[in-house]
């Protein structure tokens, strides 16, 4: 009620200072309480249960056993390693030795190429969540309710995988991502604003979406609150401004934006946009539910989940990381230098979730009525860390294992390393 | 570097006409930029203890709850998580729905949730408190007079303790039982109902050393910076704990009906699988049941498992912290029902140890009646480190003044609420605890008689 109060005040204002004026501005003002990739999941219970999306589920369990013996343990080392009963496993840090599986016991983490793609199932169906990108309604998904040229191709690359794939909100990558930002780590507050006298259909709508430094506050229910205050944090690299238009309650881009920057709820926090465009729907009940796309650099998205830890990652999202890397190479659909240049970038969408809120300019002097750029007046920062672990090729050192060549080989009792053919053929490793 | 001091340092003074030294621990100020190198008690007493577990309890969020029962108050079920408290159910309060609320801090996970419980505040950074631990506020008010002001034990074998007086440096548990053995009941374990109890010649305190070298320590601590400080401090406090207790020593100890010496324990099993754990957990409450009965201490914490877990059972090749997360929820169960299966077995092993305290006899009712256990986790929901419904239980009568048997049922409050009720309940002059948005003058009075 207070927020609408404000709504009312604003336009009379606004009437009051532009009498004669043909229309009056409006604007609405939200915090992003949920945000994670667009995927679809195309099974009707769980959720890594086999669907439209994944006929057969989402990837399996890694038999890592068998992944160890393949690159060049015996059975028994390779069992020993594995066994919690033995010094080689970590609860927090995972399993570093398991970086060496590639040609000469390369870290296959950071080079991924020196070992064969170990594959990924990839998405076969046929909906997917998002954007039409590149206007093209012959290429890509359609949408669950019937559009067509919908382009996520991040999606039919990851949407099989444990971590991404669930309904929405319950997906686990999404739910411990969400979590973190719900607990305070960061914060993403949206501006719309609007020319026309119906902000339901408006011809000139703009969209800000900005970080602010004030925490998520959570009510009883553990749910984000509503119509708290925000103020705007200026930020020289995460900010997006989109032009577009409203029907019926829609928000849709009127044109791409060039290049935005978001906050990215994964492990690679950055996320650069390419060509964006956002469709968001003003609901009945006040929040804004929706997606921003566009075509965002591939590569990071793999350094993310290297520098999340690498054997954790793998070990928990039942995924070889090697797989990720070429899934990722293979399905990059675009290319910022033109047709023919590297493609470098990877269609995607996200999905948001945003509460009203009161977001309030920098110097928290009013509340943000229209959408401009506060770029120039952020302070330099520093580059954002990718994780707070302290990750040296996606792995944790162990104080009491030296780090480098020596984690190449752990050091397995030679009664279990002079068991087994394979110890012998590979030099008992 | 001090010009007056350094690690090889000692404090003198006079002690009875005697020159006495104290050597110094290893500060900052010793050490190169690196840190690595040398540059009638009529009363029974009532005991209290902390018990801690890794991993929290199974309620995900499409509403499959293992552990939160339905009915509210008293008489409510015991869920299958909690099966193992079955025998002490009207002896136990379940707390759900509480929370640790951050002000905008992050989730240090397996670290905000307990951090929070037992300091009120969450924590900037991970392997440190921003304040003391409630224990030993509880521990300075009962643990006085007896020979151990606190004891802290950790059955799986790490050295984990999440006790601390500076937020900083934690108590060192006991990891066998062996050890605790030893502790208790071997070199300095006074027989409370030997016959002929004569005081040991070999103690010999008169005076406090402290005292003795009192205007040295001052201008040591003059000279040091806030960290060093703060460990001097702790030394020296140690060191005054050290002298009561060996003041204690000097006296007859009030005689224990419920003491029975116990057997010296096997060299123990050293195991991370949770039938070792639980095995060495047993047998640890069993010693220190005995060694509360022969009043050798009055305050306790015990680790079961830390926040990352890594117990496991036995021939699988996973651990328990990796279950929580990789773990699918099951879509007819609606739950993870590997995890669900260890959390209970975890769990027994708080059964196993509440047992232990209520086979003791003591006056008309068990050492669990006289005494309070704050039982509790680092996380709510493992599979995302959640800080919301957070398990907390306090088990034990607190000599008649905590209403057990009930089941009380929060909303998104702070878990700080329960950690000010064990301490109203354990009669410590506190009227409010935790800081910023989880500072609480509100304990949960339907548990207080």
């Amino acid at each position: 009620m207070k927020r609408r109060l404000i709504e009312l005040a604003a336009a009379a204002g606004a009437l009051l200072c532009f009498s004669g004026a043909a229309s009056a501005e409006w604007s609405k003002t939200y915090v992003v309480e949920w945000n994670e990739a667009a995927m679809y999941y195309g099974a009707k219970t769980g959720v890594i249960d086999p669907g439209a999306d994944c006929p057969k589920g989402s990837n399996p369990e890694v038999d890592w056993v068998g992944v160890l013996v393949k690159a060049g343990y015996s059975e028994a080392e390779a069992k020993w390693l594995r066994n919690p009963a033995n010094p080689s496993r970590s609860a927090v840090h995972g399993q570093n030795q398991m970086a060496f599986r590639g040609k000469d016991r390369a870290n296959v983490y950071m080079h991924p190429e020196t070992t064969p793609d170990p594959g990924l199932v990839e998405v076969s169906g046929k909906i997917a969540e998002g954007i039409n990108l590149d206007g093209d309604k012959t290429t890509g998904f359609s949408s669950p309710a019937g559009e067509k040229g919908i382009d996520n191709v991040f999606y039919k690359t990851l949407g099989c995988w444990k971590t991404y794939r669930g309904p929405p909100r319950l997906s686990s990558g999404a739910l411990t991502m969400n979590d973190a930002m719900r607990e305070g780590s960061w914060t993403v507050v949206i501006v719309v604003a609007g020319k026309g006298d119906d902000p339901m259909n408006d011809s000139e709508v703009d969209v800000g979406i900005y970080m602010s430094s004030d925490k998520l506050v959570k009510d009883g229910n553990g749910q984000v609150a509503h119509d708290y205050t925000f103020r705007i944090k200026p930020d020289s690299k995460f900010e997006a401004i989109l032009k577009a238009k409203s029907s019926r309650g829609v928000i849709t881009s009127t044109e791409a934006a060039d290049e935005v920057w978001l906050r990215d709820p994964s492990y690679t926090r950055e996320l650069q946009l390419l060509r964006a465009r956002i469709s968001l729907e003003m609901k009945p009940d006040g929040s804004l539910k929706g997606f921003v796309g566009g075509y965002r650099p591939w590569a990071p998205v793999y350094k993310g989940w290297v520098d999340a830890r690498g054997p954790v990652i793998e070990a928990l999202t039942w995924v070889q990381l090697p797989g990720v890397y070429y899934a990722l190479k293979r399905n990059a659909d675009f290319s910022p230098t033109g047709a023919g240049g590297q493609k470098t970038h990877i269609s995607y969408a996200e999905r948001i979730e945003a509460v009203p809120a009161f977001v309030m300019t920098p110097d928290a002097s009013k509340v943000a009525t229209s959408v401009v750029s506060y770029k120039a007046s952020a302070p330099p920062e520093p580059p954002v860390k990718a994780v707070s672990f302290k990750v040296i090729d996606g792995l944790v050192p162990d104080p009491k294992v030296p780090f480098g060549d020596a984690l190449k080989v752990y050091p397995v009792p030679s009664t279990v390393a002079a068991t087994g053919s394979a110890a012998t053929a590979n030099g008992g490793r | 570097m001090t010009q007056r001091f350094n690690r090889r340092s000692l404090l003198r003074g006079l002690l009875g006409g005697s020159a006495v030294c104290l050597g110094l621990p290893a500060l900052d100020i010793f050490m190169d930029g690196n840190g690595k190198a040398y540059a009638d008690g009529a009363k029974l007493p009532v005991r209290f203890g902390t018990y801690f577990w890794g991993l929290g309890l199974t309620d995900t969020p499409t509403g499959g709850t293992r552990w939160v029962p339905t009915k509210h108050g008293h008489g409510f079920e015991i869920t299958p998580e909690l099966q193992s408290l079955a025998a002490v159910k009207e002896k136990v309060s379940v707390f759900s729905g509480f929370r640790v609320i951050g002000d905008g801090k992050p989730n240090i996970v397996h670290w905000s949730g307990h951090a929070s419980i037992l300091s009120g505040t969450a924590p900037v950074l991970t392997g440190s408190f921003d304040a003391p631990s409630f224990d030993t506020r509880i521990a300075d008010a009962i643990g006085g007079s007896t020979r151990f002001k606190s004891l802290d034990l950790s059955p799986s074998g790490k050295v984990v303790n999440y006790s601390t007086r500076t937020g900083k440096a934690f108590a060192t548990p006991e990891t066998t039982p062996l050890a605790l053995y030893t502790r208790l009941f071997g070199e300095g374990f006074q027989d409370p109902n030997a016959p002929n109890w004569k005081p040991d010649p070999n103690i010999m305190l008169r005076q406090s050393v402290l005292s003795a070298i009192g205007d040295q320590r001052l201008a040591l601590m003059a000279d040091v910076g806030r960290a060093d400080q703060t460990k001097l401090d702790q030394y020296f406090t140690s060191l005054r704990e050290m002298e009561n207790q060996l003041s204690i020593q000097q006296q007859q100890p009030e005689k224990c009906e419920s003491c029975v010496i116990p057997k010296r324990p096997d060299e123990p099993k050293r195991s991370a699988s949770v039938d070792v754990v639980n095995a060495n957990n047993k047998a640890m409450a069993r010693l220190l049941a005995m060694g509360l009965a022969c009043n050798q201490t009055r305050v306790f914490n015990s680790v079961h498992t830390p926040g990352s877990s890594e117990t496991y059972i036995a021939g699988d090749s996973k651990i328990y912290h990796q279950y929580t997360h990789d773990e699918p929820t099951d879509a007819k169960l609606g739950y993870q029902p590997m995890s669900s299966k260890l959390a209970g077995m975890v769990m027994q092993g708080l059964g196993d140890f509440l047992g232990e305290l209520d086979a003791i006899k003591e006056g008309d009712g068990t050492l669990l009646d006289n005494s309070l256990v704050l039982a509790f986790s680092d996380t709510g929901y493992a599979k995302i480190h959640s800080l919301e419904n957070i398990p907390m239980i306090l088990a034990g009568g607190a000599g008649g003044k905590h209403k057990s048997g009930q089941h009380i049922a929060a909303k998104g409050e702070s878990v700080t609420r329960v950690s000010l009720t064990a301490q109203q309940l354990m009669g410590v002059p506190v009227g409010e605890f935790g800081s910023g948005a989880m500072k609480t003058s509100r304990p949960v009075s339907e548990v207080m008689a």
